[in-house]
């Protein structure tokens, strides 16, 4: 194989028009999110600083994997990329509870209107844990897996398409696994740690199909690919642990509650056990 | 809020019952989390005998290894967090929790090293190596863990029993 065929764009950052847009996006949204988060405790409401902690850090890392340099290999760097993008800047932003916020700091009117998109029909389907799980999963299959990937390289708009997708939907499965937010429908604990199985287990195998062969249509140095489909199996450990202590938290306090309330209530003591 | 103060049962916590037989459960999914840890961070990280990806693995091959691991990552965070809830609820037996520990490990070790290492040929314990002597002793291993667990539990259930 000569060496021309490794071609390294579509894999490195987009410091492009659609990375900045996004980043731009990132800063405003923070800004908006410390703004309230102020506005709030001015009124004397209790709002934990470490959210906005929390809220302030996804952003920076969403800005810094869209505009700073990355370590390793253009395939290894487009990884790690996604990594932060799909995973570990979701995380931090759906820990911050930016909706609560948000419902607790706008006018009435504004208020009504988004509530009422948070509690429409297709906003409860959107984040049903599987149907998230696929549409941020099953994307990255199709994007590796499929001439996708190496057609990204001829075509901006596609580009910038697949980089809001890896976003929107990172951010849509781990809004709908963790549920800190208010939606509609409060989905059992069994059916969302089902679509975490289910997503970590398709990553994990889509990381090392990517280990034994590039995308269609691409060509990557072996070291690269390896290291970079390494990153993405181990990565995504990271992000699906982190997933499983929120969940697991969750059910401990809400379990915790529970317990206190029935012996409050005095029910029998054997049916406490 | 409805009863009056008066009806409420008195705030101390109610006489802590035992849970052996769930002590068992949640520490063997601890101990067959925490062997597959072992599995990943000394075999195939430290000393790099396992390899990261066998051409010779068919494809249901990769799906289990890939739901196998994922099951294990969350396995460890649910068996801490369960623990963690029969401490809180005082419930937990220990002996039944060791037993449980040690045939969680074994009962990991033996699935990784029969099924994940020969049926599925996800990868071998090592390569270019003479392979029956490695397979020997991880198995050997496996069933150690194992039979030290059953005596622990054998010997749990007497001393809760008697």
């Amino acid at each position: 194989m000569s060496d021309h065929h490794l071609h390294h764009a579509p894999a490195v950052a987009p410091t492009g028009l659609v990375g900045m847009v996004i980043a731009v996006a990132a800063v405003l949204a923070a800004s908006a999110y410390l703004a309230g988060s102020i506005r709030l405790r001015l009124r004397g409401d209790a709002w934990p600083g470490w959210r906005d902690t929390c809220f302030t850090a996804g952003c920076a890392v969403l800005v810094y994997a869209l505009l700073g340099p990355l370590p390793g290999g253009p395939f290894t760097a487009h990884m790690g990329q996604h990594l932060v993008l799909a995973m570990i800047a979701p995380v931090l932003v759906v820990l911050a509870r930016p909706l609560t916020l948000l419902l607790r700091v706008l006018p009435t009117r504004l208020r009504r209107t988004l509530l009422a998109v948070a509690h429409s029909a297709p906003a409860s389907v959107l984040v049903f844990p599987p149907l998230a799980a696929v549409l941020d999963v099953g994307g990255l299959w199709l994007l590796y897996r499929t001439s996708l990937f190496a057609s990204l390289h001829h075509q901006p708009l596609l580009h910038a398409a697949v980089h809001v997708h890896v976003v929107v939907s990172g951010l849509l499965f781990t809004f709908a696994v963790c549920q800190l937010d208010p939606v509609r429908r409060r989905w059992s604990l069994a059916c969302r740690a089902t679509a975490l199985l289910g997503a970590g287990a398709a990553h994990a195998v889509l990381a090392k199909t990517l280990y034994a062969a590039p995308p269609p249509g691409t060509a990557f140095a072996t070291a690269d690919l390896h290291t970079g489909a390494q990153l993405m199996y181990y990565g995504g450990d990271l992000a699906e642990i982190a997933l499983a202590a929120i969940i697991a938290i969750q059910w401990y306090a809400a379990s915790g509650r529970t317990r206190t309330h029935r012996q409050r209530q005095g029910v029998p003591r054997m049916a406490c056990s | 809020m409805s009863e009056p103060a008066g009806h409420a049962l008195p705030p101390s916590a109610p006489e802590p019952v035992l849970l052996p037989g769930r002590s068992l459960a949640v520490c063997a999914m601890i101990g067959a989390a925490l062997m597959a840890a072992v599995d990943e961070i000394v075999f195939h990280q430290i000393l790099a005998w396992h390899h990261f990806f066998d051409r010779s693995t068919p494809a249901v091959g990769l799906v289990s290894d890939g739901l196998l691991h994922t099951a294990e990552l969350l396995g460890l965070v649910a068996g801490f967090v369960l623990y963690a809830d029969l401490r809180r609820r005082h419930a937990l037996a220990p002996a039944h929790a060791s037993a449980g520990l040690f045939l969680g490990s074994g009962g990991f070790q033996l699935f990784d090293g029969i099924v994940d290492h020969k049926v599925l040929r996800l990868h071998q314990v090592r390569y270019g190596v003479d392979l029956v002597v490695y397979d020997l002793v991880w198995n050997g291993a496996a069933l150690a863990l194992l039979a030290v667990g059953a005596v622990l539990a054998v010997r749990a259930r007497r001393k809760a029993g008697s």
